[in-house]
């Protein structure tokens, strides 16, 4: 029994009375709960990426546009075009996400499991490196919480919502969660020996790099690296910044160039978007109220640093990115801009309850043999059930079935959720139920089902009717025709509001009827679009894919 | 090798800029809002907050940060 104990404890030698005994096992029953709420929260994650890899259309409406990001790529041609000319498209995020899936698509052509697998991969990988940072500081080994750093990753809704599509966020988020970790090794290495590793610092900045360029969002852990390294030895962080600013500028400027001023105008202009103060207020509540146990210890963790040691890499990366995830208040951005605080209290709250017990362990009291182990296991009985309650803050899982259902309604949640289908071009309807439990439901995160799949596949037929390829809000229906991708709407519409889009050669064709369908699902186009549009098409068919009204439309006669 | 007392006069600097500085803006009629607006007012506490913070950190002397 000790042997389990001490696994999770960590380890102890004295004999215990009956009173300590019964706290021991308490601990330990509220322990394996813990791991098995988590690992309930990975099994959904499972299951949510493996019906995403079976799915053939866009689940989120951006996930086409980085597919066709990747094929112009696997194509040697450049993503950064000029959107005033057809098809009107341009991409709005660097490439490192998706150089790194072209081989998947050199091979099996322009699929959306490859990213969906890659993206997935990713965030696994950013889950590793969380436990191990978490792993490498504890000084008596505690399996749960390193555990715990990678399941509540994976168990945060919007990781969980998020980490399994073709988006390049969280490919990000792995970049940075590497970079830091490494620093972190790095510097307390160098620190223990005495000796700098400029080896080792340039995989660093090798990693913060390709953060930035696979989302420019990167910005913040960039900035957070470079302060710790400032704190802990400021000529070096001088030294090593200038070069880094040099070789970013130079690929900016080198991909400027090479694309003729496309790169900037669409990765650059068109990511200066309106910020909607209320939109920032309302995901700040959210995330603090879906992750409260995280944010609350990994705070306090940070300002005890502050004030009683020296501030990691961890903690100065938790604030930084905290604060700028007010961001996410930009038009477009949304709760994914979270991602990078939740990894980074995901590293802290473990990294704070492992210091705790150590400390615990290593006070020398003299007033009472068994009190350090009695300590502890009090620490843990507390400790687990704080982790328990943010299990709870997290909520969401398929009801599917019987057994799924019968789980939600034995942790006293609702067995299915009304939703309206979202609608935009078609009249409103009312709301109807679906398997799938939220706390933060944003339709995103309800597995596609079989019916979704017959419901894309129908809509892609609506294009083979015509002869040409479809105006349409998503790549998915061209892409699995084989036709082309026209137009990128809320990248248009951006490059619109900032002036650097031109609507005149687009309204001409679709006032020409140019296209034999139109689809459309959220009407993301600039105005004088949608007014010609409306004049010079109709709506024959409404098609529901993951609740998602479509529009079908072809030319008035 | 930065300090406590370093950090905190860092911050408090800053916070210190940052309360001066949205104050400012009512003196150049910048802004949508007559008097304080809603954002104003937020990164006031913002900048008031670290300020505060910077002050606490200057006692603490050479410690390292």
């Amino acid at each position: 029994m000790n042997r389990y104990f001490s696994l999770f404890f960590g380890p102890t030698r004295e004999d215990l009375g009956r009173p300590d005994q019964i706290l021991r096992i308490l601990g330990y029953v509220l322990i394996v709960l813990v791991v098995l709420a988590f690992l309930g929260y990975l099994w959904v994650y499972g299951y949510y990426a493996y019906r995403l890899l079976l799915f053939p259309f866009d689940y989120d409406q951006g996930e086409g546009f980085e597919l066709l990001d990747t094929l112009m790529l696997s194509r040697g041609e450049w993503p950064y075009r000029d959107s005033n000319v057809y098809p009107f498209y341009s991409s709005n995020y660097p490439p490192v996400f998706h150089l790194a899936i072209v081989p998947l698509v050199w091979i099996f052509g322009p699929q959306y499991w490859t990213g969906r697998l890659v993206a997935t991969i990713g965030t696994m990988v950013t889950a590793a490196a969380l436990s191990y940072g978490v792993y490498r500081e504890q000084k008596e080994r505690r399996w749960w919480l390193v555990l715990f750093a990678a399941l509540a990753f994976f168990a945060s809704n919007y990781v969980y919502h998020v980490g399994p599509l073709f988006r390049q966020h969280m490919f990000m988020v792995m970049f940075e969660t590497l970079a830091v970790v490494l620093i972190t090794v790095i510097v307390d290495r160098e620190e223990a020996s005495g000796k700098t590793n400029n080896r080792h610092l340039f995989w660093v900045m090798v990693l913060l790099l390709l953060a930035g360029y696979t989302k420019q969002l990167a910005y913040a852990t960039v900035a957070a690296v470079f302060i710790f390294l400032f704190l802990r030895q400021v000529k070096r962080s001088i030294i090593w910044a200038i070069p880094f600013a040099a070789v970013t500028g130079l690929i900016f400027l080198g991909l400027n160039v090479a694309t003729d001023g496309q790169w900037y105008i669409t990765t650059v202009s068109a990511n200066i978007n309106e910020f909607i103060p209320g939109q920032a207020i309302g995901l700040f509540r959210q995330w603090f109220d879906l992750h409260l146990v995280l944010i609350v210890v990994s705070t306090a963790y940070a300002f005890y640093q502050l004030y009683f040691e020296r501030l990691s890499a961890y903690s100065i990366w938790f604030v930084i990115t905290a604060v700028n995830s007010v961001t996410a208040g930009k038009w477009g951005a949304g709760e994914s801009y979270f991602a990078t605080a939740v990894a980074a209290s995901c590293l802290l709250t473990p990294l704070a309850f492992s210091r705790l017990l150590d400390w615990l362990n290593s006070r020398d009291f003299s007033w009472e043999k068994t009190l350090r182990t009695r300590l502890s296991t009090v620490a843990v009985v507390v400790m687990a059930p704080l982790l328990l309650h943010q299990a709870e803050r997290v909520f969401h899982m398929p009801t599917h079935t019987p057994f799924l259902q019968s789980i939600a309604r034995s942790l006293g949640k609702p067995t299915e959720t009304f939703v309206a289908p979202q609608t935009s071009c078609s009249a409103p309807q009312p709301p109807e139920p679906i398997p799938y439990v939220d706390d933060a439901f944003v339709l995103v995160g309800r597995p596609p089902t079989d019916a979704d799949i017959a419901a894309g596949k129908q809509i892609a037929a609506a294009i083979l009717e015509g002869d040409t390829a479809a105006f349409s809000e998503e790549a998915g229906f061209n892409l699995y025709v084989g036709r082309d991708v026209v137009s990128n709407p809320t990248q248009l519409l951006n490059l619109y509001k900032a002036g650097e889009f031109d609507v005149t050669n687009m309204v001409q064709m679709l006032d020409e009827q140019a296209f034999d369908t139109i689809i459309l699902r959220a009407q993301f186009y600039p105005g004088p679009v949608l007014d010609v549009i409306g004049q010079k098409y109709q709506t024959v068919e409404l098609i529901e894919m993951n609740k998602f009204v479509y529009c079908i439309m072809t030319p008035i006669k | 090798m930065i300090t406590k007392r370093m950090l905190g006069i860092g911050f408090a600097a800053v916070g210190l800029l940052a309360v001066i500085g949205l104050l400012a803006v009512d003196l150049v009629n910048a802004g949508d809002f007559q008097g304080i607006g809603p954002v104003q007012r937020l990164g006031l506490i913002g900048g008031a907050a670290v300020l505060v913070l910077g002050l606490t950190l200057i006692p603490l002397g050479n410690r390292p940060a």
